[in-house]
């Protein structure tokens, strides 16, 4: 745990037992839904699927990033990852990303992923929304999560019909926000 | 449709095997069956059997949410 980096956050009038659980909860939602993303994106087949396997490839391996990029600040405050990962799929800030009932239903799954980023936008908002000013270090990585995450519901809405997305899918590297963040890279 | 006090409405907070209602202007929401909602607490910072209307102006999302659940009854005013 990094003390004084508590201590200061803390002062700063910031509940961190309750911040800490929020983390850890958005942690276990980046986490399975990588995993329900490596379903849906194996689902995505066909014509018309092909053209969105990239992108929720994209979304997958990104979430996945945003996993390994809280990790830290979740120990560095003085949390922990539950024992059990059961109980860690359990406390997902945001619902299953489950594949939809018909599986050859693109336009289902595109819902299902459009709904998953939008979870994860109001999740990592309001997380910016308590730590703005006063814990500058999980604000930071809050907000590069939530650029990546807004990125990832425009493309799915655009596909979706909803209109443009105002950018391209990547090109090259995933994660330009939260690389920076990231442990391993 | 069945009207609930506060203090009724209390009691349906999803701990213990309760149901868990919220209350939003007036009427009252069944989200026991609601992943988000799982033993009465949301977000960590909300808790249900209460009413969340002025809580639910500092929310990253709006009303329209609670458009996914059912309305069991009415809240009433008891001031």
């Amino acid at each position: 745990m990094a003390k004084v980096a508590r201590e200061m956050v803390e002062k700063a009038g910031v509940n961190v037992d309750e911040l800490l659980e929020l983390l850890i909860k958005n942690a276990a939602a980046e986490l399975t839904t990588f995993y329900y993303y490596t379903i849906l994106r194996a689902n995505l087949i066909g014509l018309e699927g092909e053209g969105i396997k990239e992108i929720a490839e994209a979304a997958r391996i990104e979430d996945r990033n945003h996993f390994e990029a809280l990790v830290p600040r979740i120990y560095e405050l003085g949390g922990k990852l539950p024992d059990d990962m059961r109980e860690f799929h359990d406390m997902s800030a945001c619902p299953p990303a489950n594949l939809p009932v018909d599986p050859t239903d693109v336009k289902a799954i595109l819902t299902v992923l459009v709904e998953a980023e939008r979870c994860a936008v109001r999740g990592y908002t309001h997380m910016c929304n308590i730590t703005a000013g006063k814990d500058h270090r999980t604000y930071a990585l809050s907000l590069a999560i939530l650029n990546e995450e807004i990125e990832h519901e425009s493309w799915f809405s655009e596909f979706l019909g909803e209109g443009p997305s105002g950018h391209f899918i990547r090109r090259g590297e995933t994660s330009p926000f939260v690389r920076p963040f990231m442990p391993s890279a | 449709m069945r009207r609930l006090t506060k203090e009724e409405l209390a009691q349906y907070n999803g701990k213990d095997g309760a149901p868990a209602y919220i209350a939003y202007e007036g009427k009252v929401y069944d989200v026991s069956h609601s992943f988000l909602w799982q033993k009465g607490r949301h977000q960590v910072l909300h808790t249900a059997g209460i009413d969340l209307t002025t809580e639910l102006d500092t929310a990253p999302h709006g009303a329209n949410m609670l458009e996914r659940f059912p309305v069991i009854g009415m809240l009433i005013d008891t001031r």
